[in-house]
């Protein structure tokens, strides 16, 4: 029997194996880099909610301020979705029969809430304060982006920490009239950042980047 | 084992004008004292682990309930696409805010004494206890119990359905069940006038449960109602019978005293009114104002003993030879066999001392008596209160609410005569757990076998539960309508904040069913009984209900005369100090943890530190040192302790203080049907600690002589937590002045002639940091944090307070013996002086937030950081468990997740645990460092609520858990940078200091020196060694 010779071809391999150990690391390090980051995994995040709700109708077309429903956003820590005799308080008048609507007086006929779906959902370790940003001229729109526009809520911005911070360390292109924070549709008249940073001065708005600010 | 002698007598004589300084020995515990080295290993090492084998395999394999905080969310925690549901109501109610909580007056009864509180819940879910700063006599403090009870009212362990046992087998049902089943039993009491019918409850002040009471003794004209609780006031109420001719309840004001006398009473302690008792005492504790002075006399160290300027460690069955020295002392006449306490002794020159300044103190002193003495002794402090013109001034009387009621052993006796004669047909237990807490000698269980039809309500299936045939569960007070009587009378409500976790019912419901009543809804039944005192008044109720206080309801203060001769005191016997082996006394006290047994199976107590043993998951035998080195036993050596034919196997801790030949063990332990955590042998869970209870007969509620212990060979594994996270860092050696420079401590004079002198002589070089401090804290907010250990009792309510808030787990008795117990403040406790009579001083340490913080400096992930205002964060989703932080940690106060120990809430058993978290806190899972945030949360909920408004925060706005629940007030909140703010004033105090100066941290947290007022006699008149028998 006679001993085993490796063909030529595998002289190659070594280098082969080189390659690809090289490029597959390169490869693995931007593939988790870049695919793990939250602008790739959770933007574009738009799931489908119980009852085909537009914000694009109520809040952009027919107008309805954000706080009509979300209620709570200028006291508490949560701006609350409505319960549901918000909905009812018009949908007893309009649109009584739609079929779309079905889910909706469904649950108030039974004294029910309905089970939103969570679109932009922070770690339970961040305690984010909604009403802090609301009061100090942080629009709707800098982390939710344009919602009147939308058909059905999707997230747009990765709500990360690191984007977090960037406007902690420098408000003032988010910062605009206390009075135009629900406008979602509002431009500063002149410079953007002179603007925002008189407001900052205004408000005297001094964000934290303290940990405990939202970890605690 | 001798007790070894006092390094050098305490000589705190001023010299002129120059502070002798005190020269003190501290020690943690005997065992620091008598084997050093073996307490510097353990101070060497970080956290000291031990060898696994050395573990009893019963409590290696006990499984441990990890009753703290979590949620499944937790562990949704970062995973994006685990999808989240937000749902609110169908309809918002009324002022009801997602996510803000809702506060509710309520109240928690013991033993038929209410404790005012202010529950908080989240989304309806009730997630903390505090007090009802509405009743001016607490201020809003809680008691250790009241602050667990939260846990207990969650615990998945509390019976959840109607168990009908019968024929060997149990049947699980709804009440409904229970009724139409029992309906016959009723008919036929109905017809025979309820003959047979006996009632036995737990002492209620409830005007509901009265009501209810009466109805149906009006229905069954022949039924007995009994009461009975195993820790009574009996004494105390038949004491004042003698003294009086009625039953009265003493009220102090001790704000008023200036010499307070306790004699074998815990007033600051299990006393029914501690929290108003420890507030009023803490507002004499101030050197700068007039100061009172306490003396303690009792058997086993209690926080009161701890607090006292003088303690006289004396058997609790010489407690009437004593009061007849002291009367003798004050010169009164009557007061016969003295002279066995008078002399030139320890206990006589005590007595000396103590009697002059009582007779200087005319109207502004008081003696108190605990209710475990006779009432024979009970009524002759009476009439000494009243010859020292003290009754209306200091003391002061209101009327038993039920006068005419037989003593609780009484009742019981008479109860089970009456079942052991046959003449009990039906029994109708409503709560309490007389199987295992009813006097031995009565032998209830085996009367209880002759009752026919035995129905318990109660929390828990438990001892009696399961010897009864019909089992109905409580409803918990959180989740029912009641209303009860404070000490001093006080009426207040209690409402459900949650409607019942598993259907309970609350003794009243139960009693106007059985009564056949129309009405048996909660509400209804206390309503009608607010509406029958007060009148039908919408406006009035409500009103009532929102404060939780009925205005101006405290039963009327009387001053009642002692009236004629008194009875002669019990026999005193012998009063030596060594008594015969066999002739020991034996005490039974309330447990400061698990009160009678009732809290056995809730975690947080359990692992509760003890103030004064640090003891952690267990009872033991508490023996003076000199008495346990006569007998020959040591710390955690097993004794077999005998009193007539009752004997009893337990472990022994040789106390510092305990007082000779006496033996105190507490109540409450050895429970067989607890739960997963007190111990249950149906599932096979080894009881914690000794069953005490059968020891204890009716002619020895509280003492009694013919003790005797024979020590056994084995060793009992004792959890105890003195030795854990001790601040020495190169052990023994030069420790008087380490200590010392953690605890300040001096007597009123020295304080007075020359305040600096109480830091101590500790002038190290200047302070100099390694690192630039570009941070002052100059503008914005900068948190401090004041303890006064003047008047810190070390009651314990500040560490439940703290663990409930903060979401802080339970790691059970072994992790606790390495440990791991994760609590982040703790009450260091430190002996002084002599072994056998030693003092007690205490100090509560959490995250000192040092501004020049060591942890920061080692952190390698940047887990720990330091805020603007000054805090220490603490970030634990960077944390990754290095521990470097703690190692370097000057303080000790940081605690590791050596297990994921909320991973149990998972199971759907014990996942109704989640609904306890606080929300505000983030749930720490395991490889995580955790430490005191000074309640962060609470500071952001409050300084972005101000700056929503546009306003600066008012002091005292921000309250930490543990300054809220603190009865003494002790622990001071607030911002450093306002001049006005308590703290401030507090930092600036002559008597403030920071611990371990030398240090440079710079700590936010600062102590104020402790201040006893002794008696300049006793000082100078005590001979050197006083332990010399």
């Amino acid at each position: 029997m006679s001993n085993f010779i490796f063909p030529s071809w595998t002289n190659n391999l070594k280098e082969l194996l080189g390659a690809l150990g090289a490029g597959g690391g390169l490869y693995a390090t931007v593939l988790i880099w870049v695919g793990f980051s939250p602008q790739a995994t959770d933007v574009g995040y738009q799931p489908h909610q119980p009852i085909a709700y537009s914000h694009a109708l109520h809040a952009g077309e027919l107008g309805i301020d954000c706080r009509y429903c979300h209620n709570t956003v200028e006291s508490t820590t949560h701006a609350a979705v409505p319960p549901t005799a918000t909905c009812i308080n018009c949908h007893d008048k309009i649109q009584t029969t739609s079929d779309k609507l079905a889910p909706l007086r469904d649950a108030h006929a039974k004294q029910l809430p309905v089970a939103w779906q969570r679109v932009h959902d922070l770690p339970d370790y961040v305690y984010f304060n909604h009403s802090r940003h609301v009061n100090s001229g942080v629009s709707c729109v800098s982390c939710h982006g344009r919602v009147d526009q939308m058909e059905e809520v999707k997230q747009v911005e990765p709500l990360s920490m690191g984007w977090c911070l960037d406007c902690h360390r420098d408000p003032a292109p988010n910062i605009r009239p206390k009075d135009q924070v629900t406008n979602l549709a509002w431009k500063p008249s002149g410079d953007a950042r002179a603007e925002g940073e008189k407001l900052v001065k205004e408000y005297g708005l001094k964000p934290s980047t303290d940990c405990s600010t939202c970890h605690r | 084992m001798t007790a070894p002698p006092i390094e050098k007598p305490i000589e705190s004589q001023t010299n002129g004008n120059h502070a002798v300084t005190e020269t003190k020995k501290y020690y943690r515990s005997f065992e620091h004292l008598e084997n050093e080295d073996a307490v510097i290993a353990i101070i060497k090492r970080e956290f000291p682990d031990v060898d696994a084998d050395k573990l009893s395999p019963v409590s290696r394999r006990r499984f441990v309930q990890l009753l703290g905080a979590s949620a499944a969310l937790a562990s949704a925690t970062g995973c994006r696409w685990e999808t989240e549901h937000i749902v609110d109501t169908n309809e918002r109610a009324e002022n009801r805010t997602p996510g803000v909580p809702q506060y509710f007056s309520s109240a928690m009864e013991l033993a038929g004494v209410a404790l005012p509180l202010q529950l908080t819940t989240f989304d309806g879910r009730p997630v903390k206890v505090e007090g009802n700063p509405r009743f001016a006599a607490t201020g809003g403090a809680t008691t250790a119990w009241a602050q667990a009870s939260l846990l207990s009212f969650y615990d998945p362990e509390r019976s959840k359905k109607v168990k009908h046992r019968a024929n060997g087998g149990v049947e699980e049902l709804d009440f409904a069940k229970f009724v139409t089943a029992t309906g016959p039993t009723w008919t036929a009491l109905r017809a025979n006038q309820g003959a047979g019918l006996r009632v036995l409850s737990e002492a209620s002040s409830s005007d509901a449960l009265i009501a209810a009471k009466n109805r149906l003794l009006k229905t069954y004209p022949k039924a007995l109602w009994h009461e009975f609780e195993s820790i009574s006031d009996d004494e105390s109420r038949e004491g004042t019978k003698l003294a009086f001719g009625g039953a009265y309840r003493p009220n102090y004001q001790l704000a008023a005293a200036d010499v307070v006398l306790c004699l074998d009473c815990d007033l600051l302690g299990d006393h029914p009114n501690s929290v108003a008792n420890a507030r009023s005492f803490a507002k004499r504790r101030n050197p700068d104002a007039a100061m009172n002075r306490l003396y303690v006399v009792e058997a086993s160290f209690s926080t009161t003993g701890a607090a006292a300027d003088h303690r006289l460690p004396l058997r609790a069955s010489l407690m009437g030879a004593f009061l007849n020295g002291l009367e003798e002392a004050l010169g009164i006449p009557g007061a016969a066999g003295a002279s066995a306490m008078t002399g030139a002794n320890k206990v006589g020159f005590f007595i000396k001392a103590l009697a002059d300044d009582l007779k200087g103190a005319k109207g502004r002193c008081l003696i108190a008596i605990g209710a475990r003495q006779p009432a024979a002794v009970q009524a002759r402090v009476h009439r000494l209160n009243e010859l020292l013109e003290n009754v209306g001034k200091t003391v002061s009387y209101v009327k038993e609410q039920l006068p005419d009621r037989a003593s609780h052993v009484e009742e019981i006796r008479a109860l089970t005569s009456a079942m052991e004669k046959g003449q009990v047909d039906t029994l109708v237990i409503l709560g309490g757990n007389p199987v295992y807490t009813a006097p031995s000698d009565l032998n209830f269980s085996a009367a209880l076998a002759k009752v026919k039809q035995k129905v318990h309500l109660g929390l828990y299936d438990d001892e009696t539960a399961q010897l009864c045939d019909w089992h109905l569960p409580a409803a918990h007070y959180l989740e029912s309508w009641n209303d009860s009587r404070t000490w001093d009378g006080t009426h207040v409500l209690a409402q459900p904040t949650i409607l019942p976790l598993y259907q309970g019912t609350s003794a009243v419901e139960l009693i106007a069913t059985l009564a056949g009543h129309e009405v048996t809804t909660g509400y209804d039944l206390v309503r009608s009984a607010f509406d029958t005192r007060y009148g039908n008044d919408e406006l009035n109720w409500r009103r009532c209900l929102r404060d939780g206080i009925v205005p101006n309801s405290a039963w009327p203060i009387e001053t009642p005369r002692v009236k004629g001769d008194l009875p002669p005191m019990p026999p005193a016997g012998d009063v030596g100090d060594d008594l015969d082996n066999g002739k020991l006394e034996i005490d039974f006290v309330a447990c400061s943890k698990v009160y009678d047994g009732r809290f056995a199976n809730n975690g947080w107590l359990q692992e509760a530190p003890d103030f004064m043993t640090r003891m952690t998951w267990d009872n033991v035998a508490l023996i003076a040192p000199a008495t346990a080195d006569r007998l020959k036993v040591t710390t955690e050596q097993m004794v077999t302790l005998r009193v007539g034919d009752r004997s009893l196997d337990c472990a022994v801790y040789v106390m510092p203080g305990q007082a000779q030949s006496s033996v105190t063990i507490w109540l409450g332990y050895g429970r067989t049907a607890a739960g997963s955590v007190g111990g249950s042998v149906a599932t096979g869970v080894a009881p914690v600690g000794f069953d005490s209870y059968k020891l204890r007969s009716t002619n020895g509620m509280w003492f009694t002589t013919g003790l005797s212990v024979q020590p056994k060979s084995e060793t009992y594994q004792l959890s105890m937590v003195q030795e854990h996270h001790m601040i020495d860092t190169v052990g023994m050696e030069g420790r008087e002045e380490r200590i010392e420079m953690l605890i300040h401590e001096a007597d009123l004079r020295q304080y007075k002639t020359n305040p600096e002198s109480i830091h101590g002589a500790e002038h190290g070089p200047p302070l100099i940091s390694l690192f630039d401090r570009p941070e002052k804290y100059e503008t914005g907010h900068k948190w401090g944090l004041s303890v006064d250990l003047s008047t810190c009792t070390g009651c314990n309510a500040c560490v439940i307070a703290c663990q409930a808030e903060n979401n802080v787990p339970v790691v059970g008795k072994e992790r606790v013996w390495r440990s791991r117990e994760m609590h982040w403040l703790r009450i260091d406790r430190y002996f002084s002086g002599d072994v056998n009579d030693p003092s007690v001083s205490s100090q509560p340490i959490m995250c000192q937030q040092c501004e020049n913080a060591p942890c920061e400096e080692v952190c390698p992930v940047g887990a720990t950081m330091h805020s603007k205002e000054g805090l220490n964060d603490m970030v634990y989703n960077r944390c990754v468990g290095t521990r470097y932080c703690s190692n370097n940690c000057p303080y000790k106060v940081r605690r590791f997740n050596f297990f994921n120990y909320q991973l149990k809430m998972k199971d759907s058993e014990n996942e109704i645990l989640k609904m306890m978290f606080n929300p505000e806190v983030t749930v720490r899972a395991r490889g995580v460092m955790e430490k005191c945030t000074y309640c962060v949360h609470r500071i952001k909920a409050v300084t972005q609520k101000a700056k929503n408004q546009n306003r600066a925060v008012v002091d005292g706005e921000i309250v930490t858990a543990c300054e809220q629940a603190c009865p003494s007030q002790s622990i001071v909140f607030g911002d450093l940078n306002d001049a006005t703010s308590r703290v401030t004033k507090r930092h600036a105090d002559k008597r403030t200091y920071a611990m371990l100066e030398f240090l440079n941290v710079l700590p936010r947290t600062q102590y104020m020196a402790r201040i006893s007022n002794k008696n300049p006699a006793l000082v100078a008149a005590a001979p050197a060694h006083a332990g010399g028998h």
